[in-house]
């Protein structure tokens, strides 16, 4: 095949991968390296690449199961697992992701007020946006705003740069970190990687890897597509780390939000930095805003048989339709209520999320060495012992991360 | 064995099966189905004790109801079974699965399956795809509808009648009857492409497999053109043939032009020469243009041609052509000169002469022309069906207006589908 030949058909399973990958840096990824670089500099930035490897792993078991079987995580685990598994982990889902859009609603509504807009316009106006988009919209417009929209991100690696970090001791820091072992270093880090693995981007990849019908003979694009994403979610991560590292750390400031972060870099950095941070940030927030609702409703639908589509009504989708609108309306309108329990909600949906993602993973692995549903494309021994050991390990992360944030 | 009256099999799995005395054999674990007439029915139970799994005949059977299930052998006598994929068991094979519903032509997902007393038979009566269906399986079926009965409503049936449905899976088929396949075949094909593009690729082109010659090509049209090409090349060049054959030649060549090229000239060369020459003339234009849009198939008569001839020869010729709402007028060479609409020629006095009727300020385009360009100039002026001529007036072929509507707003199953 010539060189051309390879680009355009890369070109024409794009997407999926690098999507999922980018959205997976929404409103709690950003605050999670935002505040891990202003309390901890450069020294975390070690664990993004056991993270980028976890990542990759996983993604493409999912990713593969998704060319191979043509058919959503959902669906496999219905169909394999019964209705009670299915039915409780979709429980857990949706509960889950309301608190994840929540902290998208809560994400925009903080970048919005830093930008000098009112939240109790913007945020109604957003979720508004954000509903007629889908449901009135075709959905090629939709990914296409969304593709587009990665590029935004681009502005983290601009501000990244504009805040002239020491590069000697990045890089340095980066291969060589000097560890820390008291109890908050080592939260931080399990942090890093349980807020970029979470249980709903599995079932999102899978599924939109499958919807793109892309078929075995493009399997090894689809999987660049896969590998790319992950690697610009965390170069993405790499470079809100080393912003905060190099402008916040040295001074001592303490920032618990993304949205602090943004307002703390004015008077360093300069208006320039701090609206970079503030745009891309109301960026993120509003992706995850569109995505997780509509990945939740239609996850759901498939697992439970109903109706589903955005171009459906109430009347031909009820479930479908009320889901996707009620996660939407709810989420915005608790980020407008003063004294609403947001922490809690977001607590609690970091800790539904933690106890989703080793079923999701366990399930996984299993699905994928099903030699009915995959054939010859099962794991081999050696890729089972690399998946069964990062699954292991995210596991114990993920849980030890849990049990730090209920206590 | 007899068995009377109904239930669901979600009811009896994981209930023990008893022997003569009353001991438990182990606990039921799946069904075993056959073809049956007119339903497909129960042929074995498959009991599970200790991690082992045996089969139970059908016919050692004492009672099988909801309450208890008891067997007129003992434990030691049973065979042990081991599971494999040529028998047909029903919780790992239907449960759970999405099939067909070809009364409501949707996707749906089994929930549950319910069985009927037939002949002293136990025969696969319906399937349940409704909510009561998950809560009977999560066991809140009596809370639901206590649930609802607070709302003076009633939790409703979703039951789909055995004969309405039709498998995705090919193991499935097998076991199915006739009868779905026809209705199948009644089904309009915009709504057997959205089936089909509701499934997996897999599950799709199974399902597309068992239509009929003249279903299959209705339905193709109807599919987004990278389905239509994936289902195409998986199939054998002999079948896609004939299924290529039976579309208009315009909806034919823009499936061939999705094709690899090997594999469309493959096709190319089964199919009857003619229509394949047909086919090769409109592959040759941009698929954006006039010339991509075009059918080479219309009804055109000479102008002498007398108003009460013309119509004997259109009852004969408008059979075989898509589009037959103009006639259009040509020299002995091809050339266009005018059009006819349908209904002015049924109105004109049989013994006129086309020449005499017909419209002769007529707007064309030419093979190149945009799209968008057709579509304006269809709009404008009202038309049905737009001639496509070349620079010297030959008549190449018409874009119908059916076709154009396509382009511009392409029908449900058309459009990319979910992608969340």
């Amino acid at each position: 095949m010539s060189f051309w030949k390879k680009i355009a058909l890369f070109l024409s399973v794009m997407g999926p991968g690098i999507i999922t990958a980018n959205i997976d840096n929404d409103a709690s990824g950003i605050t999670t390296y935002s505040v891990a670089g202003a309390r901890f500099g450069y020294s975390l930035l070690w664990t993004l690449i056991p993270t980028t490897i976890a990542l990759v792993v996983i993604q493409e078991m999912v990713g593969r199961m998704g060319v191979i079987t043509g058919k959503g995580l959902s669906d496999l685990i219905r169909e394999n697992y019964g209705v009670k598994t299915t039915f409780f982990m979709m429980l857990g889902l949706l509960i889950a992701n309301f608190g994840n859009t929540v902290a998208n609603f809560a994400g925009l509504a903080a970048s919005m007020e830093i930008l000098g807009f009112t939240k109790y316009i913007m945020v109604p106006l957003g979720a508004i946006t954000i509903w007629i988009l889908v449901t009135k919209g075709s959905y090629r417009v939709v990914e296409f705003i969304l593709l587009y929209a990665c590029i935004i991100f681009v502005g983290y690696i601009i501000s990244g740069v504009m805040a002239k970090p020491d590069w000697n001791t990045v890089v340095k820091q980066t291969f060589l970190p000097k560890l820390q072992w008291n109890s908050e270093y080592i939260m931080m880090s399990i942090a890093i990687i349980g807020t970029t693995i979470t249980p709903w981007m599995q079932f999102y990849l899978q599924s939109s890897i499958a919807e793109k019908g892309i078929t075995k003979e493009h399997y090894k694009a689809s999987r660049l597509d896969v590998v790319i994403g992950c690697s610009i979610t965390d170069i993405i991560s790499f470079f809100i780390i080393v912003t905060c590292g190099t402008l916040l750390f040295p001074y001592g400031i303490r920032i618990n939000e993304a949205s602090e972060a943004a307002l703390a870099l004015r008077p360093l950095a300069g208006d320039y930095a701090s609206l970079i941070f503030a745009i891309s940030l109301a960026n993120a927030s509003l992706l995850g805003a569109i995505i997780v609702p509509l990945a939740t409703a239609y996850y759901i639908c498939e697992a439970m048989g109903w109706e589903r589509g955005v171009n459906k009504t109430f009347k031909d989708a009820p479930q479908f339709m009320w889901i996707y609108t009620l996660t939407i309306a709810l989420a915005s309108l608790l980020v407008l209520i003063p004294g609403a329990p947001l922490v809690f909600l977001m607590v609690l949906s970091a800790v539904i999320n933690g106890l989703l993602l080793p079923f999701v993973l366990v399930f996984a692995i299993f699905l994928i060495n099903n030699k009915k549903l995959m054939g010859e494309f099962t794991n081999s021994k050696m890729y089972n012992y690399i998946a069964w050991g990062t699954v292991v390990a995210v596991i114990c992360l993920t849980i030890s991360w849990v049990v730090t944030s209920i206590f | 064995m007899p068995f009377f009256g109904e239930l669901f099999v979600s009811e009896i799995l994981k209930k023990p099966v008893l022997d003569p005395k009353g001991e438990e054999i182990g606990k039921l674990k799946d069904l075993v189905i056959v073809k049956g007439e007119p339903l497909p029915k129960v042929s074995a139970l498959i009991i599970e004790k200790k991690n082992k799994i045996f089969k139970l005949p059908w016919t050692d059977l004492n009672i099988f109801n909801k309450r208890i299930i008891s067997a007129n052998v003992y434990g030691e006598t049973l065979q042990p079974y081991e599971l494999n994929e040529k028998d047909l068991i029903l919780v790992r094979d239907i449960l759970d699965k999405q099939i067909v519903d070809a009364n409501g032509a949707k996707v749906v997902r089994v929930n549950d399956v319910k069985l009927q007393g037939y002949n002293s038979e136990a025969v696969l009566i319906a399937v349940d795809v409704g909510a009561r269906g998950i809560m009977r399986r999560l066991g809140v079926e009596r809370g639901g509808e206590d649930l609802m009965k607070l709302f003076k409503k009633h939790l409703p049936y979703n039951l789909i009648s055995w004969n309405y449905i039709q498998p995705l899976e090919p193991k499935l088929t097998k076991i199915s009857l006739t009868v779905p396949r026809q209705m199948v075949s009644e089904l309009h094909p915009a709504d057997i492409a959205e089936i089909i593009s509701q499934v997996s690729h897999k599950e799709g082109a199974s399902f597309f497999k068992g239509l009929d010659v003249e279903t299959a090509a209705g339905a193709l049209s109807e599919l987004q053109p990278d389905v239509q090409a994936a289902i195409i090349t998986g199939m054998e060049t002999e079948k896609a043939a004939d299924i290529i054959e039976e579309m208009p030649p315009d909806e034919a060549a823009d499936v061939l032009s999705d094709l690899p090229m090997d594999k469309a000239k493959e096709i190319l060369e089964s199919i009857e020469k003619e229509e394949a020459e047909d086919i090769q003339e409109l592959l040759s234009h941009e698929e954006d243009t006039a010339g991509g849009l075009m059918i080479n198939e219309f009804i055109a008569y000479l102008p002498e041609t007398k108003v009460k001839d013309a119509i004997m020869k259109f009852r004969r010729d408008a059979g075989e052509v898509e589009t037959v709402y103009y006639i259009y007028v040509i020299e002995a060479n091809e050339k266009l000169i005018g059009a006819v609409s349908l209904r002015d020629l049924l109105l004109a006095d049989p013994d006129a002469r086309l020449t005499d009727i017909m419209e002769t300020k007529l707007k064309t385009v030419t093979p190149d022309t945009d799209e968008m360009e057709v579509a304006e100039i269809i709009s404008k002026y009202n038309l049905v069906a737009l001639p496509v001529v070349d620079t010297e007036g030959f008549l190449l072929g018409i874009v119908a207006i059916d076709d154009v509507i396509d382009r511009i707003l392409p029908p449900a199953a058309k459009r990319k589908r979910r992608k969340v």
